[in-house]
């Protein structure tokens, strides 16, 4: 099980950030070629982009990258660029249904195939920003092997929605269903970007919310607001201790080649050993919140 | 992750007023003059303060500025890099820049690089080390041997029997003669048709070279007309630089060792650019070797030396009488067909 | 890959370079490198430079590369977009970037 709380935007085309941004330790990095990159930098920026991921500074961290959407003139370079890079993820902005997943999965396979990569070694990453995204959002969630993830991307959406940003509610259909649909294709569901970076309250209420919808993480501007939602998501101490008997048990019972798990005398299903293997992972990612 | 938060964009100072006003506020700050002549501005603000601006005139950089509130060489870097960007879309590859000299090190830093430097005055750069090297190489391959190798620069506006007098002794003089047309396009007459009468009127010597003129010789980027807050400086700075690029690049690339010049009686501007070059190619201690300068007493005709601007007057009363009197055929008939004003 | 007119990539911030490329008068590959740390690094620059515009097959051109301490592999982005660039190139070879 692979942590996604954290996804850091990095403009494309800025290499300082890109020189220095594995610092912060993010669960994932996205380079950006699209909305961050200007029209004069498009291409200039796909290749700092293709360079960094080959330096070995980003070995050990998940690599994203959001590529332009196919049906512009740089999508597909975006995505040569990519795929031959070594990203781990791409991410394809504005997907309204499963054909646009169907569309992208086809050229990952063809240029891994040129590239001599593993077919299969990169995978996907869809960002709903539209009506259309959202409605079809089980389809696209479900329309690859090779997705690991979906998001919401709230600008365009509540535009689409003829709303603006406010408290939430303008996002609470939205991301109900893009996290059902998640679940239920068994990948991950990352929630909008909080534009506000001086407004640390604001943003510890949105994480509170996504993080009780069951949202796996966010997609970030700032380095600053890493700690916050890491700390924001780590267990409590209780929550820890608890969650270390229950593998515990969990341990002991398939050492003792037994098919149902105990704790105190309570049976403990599959469900909660899986969320106490997901408390302590993050517990040892970030440590008990403080 | 975001970026610094200045955005930088351009803006047409002609058009904007309320940009040029801001634009104007930050250059007086800076104790620079806003110049009516720059065409775009790049500007880099910050929740809606002005932070930066720097200007375009042609292929000249001027109008630099950043706000005292934000002096940091990351501002001036990210807006000279900006400047590039911009120059280079509108096909302005080579650029040039005049500051003072405690700017010099700054502007090293955005890319720039020295031509010529007048002590405590002013300084001029241009974007690439190969500029002013590039054209010395092609100044080179029409080197000719000889002792004494002499150089004019003419704007021949128009070519006059004065300039074909000057032409004449001065090749008279020398082994080898290089003669340069002013290239800058500022003048009543075309550069083409200028060059055309030059090239016209000069057949015929046989120890001569004419070249067409450069960026880096009496052009815009080394006359720049306003640049600093006291006007007197002005052309006492920029003589200076000129002939100083001719003593240090030019004269060198071609060996040339005269500079010959004619008498200035009417023109108070030429007059001291003649005065100057003595200073500046003769007697100031600098990198090329002293280049002798030779004034030539004007050609009089009926007893009035004769002079392009006397022309152009003559030219403007249309009294052509006159005038045949004091260009050449070529000249004339240009003159007759196309400066003409109508009766 | 032949550099057919004035071309520019990258900004002057740091960490980053700015790379001008322009058609060579005398057919000749001229490369010239500033560098704020060109007494460590200079070399290093120099190589990664040359060894860049040679696997992009550059034989001719003026190359100048005003470098603000970037990592080599910004160093090869760079370029690469200003050769592009000055080359008019659309179709990109991939291998010949990495």
């Amino acid at each position: 099980m692979k942590l996604r709380r954290s996804m850091l935007f990095v403009p494309g085309a800025n290499a300082s950030m890109l020189s220095t941004v594995f610092i912060y330790k993010p669960d994932s990095i996205m380079f950006d070629l699209e909305d961050a990159v200007s029209l004069r930098e498009k291409d200039s920026a796909r290749l700092l982009v293709f360079h960094a991921l080959q330096n070995p500074a980003y070995k050990d961290i998940e690599t994203v990258v959001r590529i332009n959407p196919l049906n512009t003139e740089y999508g597909l370079l975006d995505l040569e660029a990519a795929v031959r890079g070594g990203v781990d993820i791409v991410r394809l902005p504005k997907t309204d249904r499963p054909e646009d997943v169907h569309e992208l999965e086809a050229h990952v396979e063809r240029i891994e195939k040129e590239c001599g990569r593993e077919v299969g070694s990169t995978k996907l990453m869809a960002a709903v920003e539209s009506a259309s995204g959202v409605i079809n959002a089980v389809a696209i969630a479900t329309a690859s092997k090779r997705m690991v993830g979906i998001a919401l991307a709230g600008f365009d959406y509540v535009m689409d929605m003829q709303t603006e940003r406010g408290d939430g509610t303008e996002l609470f259909y939205a991301r109900c269903a893009v996290l059902h649909a998640a679940r239920y294709a068994g990948i991950d569901a990352f929630d909008v970007v909080y534009g506000d970076v001086n407004n640390e309250e604001g943003f510890l209420k949105e994480v509170d919310l996504i993080k009780k919808l069951g949202f796996n993480g966010k997609s970030l501007v700032n380095p600053r607001q890493i700690d916050l939602l890491h700390n924001a998501y780590a267990p409590t101490e209780e929550e820890v201790e608890h969650s270390k008997r229950v593998v515990a048990a969990a341990e002991q019972a398939e050492r003792d080649g037994l098919g149902v798990v105990s704790l105190n005398g309570k049976m403990i299903d599959a469900p909660i050993v899986n969320h106490a293997i997901r408390v302590l992972q993050k517990a040892q990612a970030s440590g008990v919140r403080k | 992750m975001t970026d610094n938060t200045i955005s930088f964009y351009i803006i047409d100072p002609h058009k904007n007023e309320q940009e040029r006003a801001d634009v104007a506020k930050l250059l007086a700050q800076c104790d620079l003059d806003f110049e009516n002549t720059v065409e775009i501005f790049v500007v880099g603000r910050q929740n809606g303060q002005l932070a930066a601006c720097a200007g375009l005139d042609g292929n000249i950089v001027k109008c630099v500025a950043t706000s005292p509130d934000w002096r940091g060489e990351s501002l001036s870097l990210r807006l000279m890099g900006e400047m590039a960007h911009v120059a280079y879309e509108l096909g302005r590859h080579h650029l040039f820049l005049f500051t003072r000299p405690y700017n010099v090190e700054a502007f090293q830093g955005c890319g720039f690089y020295l031509l010529a430097e007048v002590s405590d005055q002013c300084a001029l750069m241009e974007n690439t080390p190969f500029g002013i090297r590039n054209y010395c190489q092609s100044l080179a391959r029409l080197r000719k041997d000889g002792q004494k190798i002499g150089g004019i620069v003419v704007n021949a506006n128009p070519f006059t029997y004065g300039h074909q007098y000057l032409i004449r002794t001065a090749a008279s003089q020398c082994d080898w003669l290089h003669l340069f047309v002013v290239a800058e396009d500022a003048s009543f007459i075309s550069y083409r048709d200028r060059f055309a009468l030059v090239q016209e009127g000069v057949k015929g010597i046989p120890n001569l070279t004419l070249h067409p003129g450069s960026q880096y010789m009496v052009s815009r980027a080394t006359f720049p007309d306003y640049f600093f807050k006291d006007k007197g400086m002005v052309g006492e700075c920029c003589t200076a630089i000129d002939l100083l690029l001719f003593r240090n690049y030019i004269a060198p690339a071609l060996g040339v060792t005269h500079r010959f010049v004619g008498t200035e009686p009417f023109c108070p501007t030429t007059r001291k650019y003649n005065d100057d070059m003595k200073q500046w190619l003769q007697t100031e201690p600098t990198r090329g070797s002293p280049i002798t300068v030779v004034e030539i007493p004007r050609t009089a005709v009926d007893g009035t030396p004769v002079s392009a601007s006397q022309v152009r007057r003559l030219l403007a009363d249309r009294d052509l009488e006159a005038l045949t009197k004091l260009v050449p055929e070529s000249t004339l008939a240009l003159l007759k067909n196309k400066y003409m004003p109508a009766a | 890959m032949k550099i057919v007119k004035e071309a520019l990539a990258g900004t002057l911030e740091s960490s980053d370079l700015l790379v001008k490329v322009a058609p060579s008068p005398t057919d000749t590959l001229e490369v010239m490198v500033q560098s704020e740390v060109i007494r460590q690094f200079g070399e290093q620059i120099n190589k990664v430079v040359r060894e860049t515009l040679e696997k992009m097959g550059v034989t001719a051109g003026q190359i100048l590369v005003d470098d603000k301490g970037a990592l080599d592999c910004a160093i090869r982005a760079r370029l690469q977009a200003a050769v592009l660039r000055g080359a008019d190139c659309n179709k990109i070879e991939w291998s010949r970037l990495s």
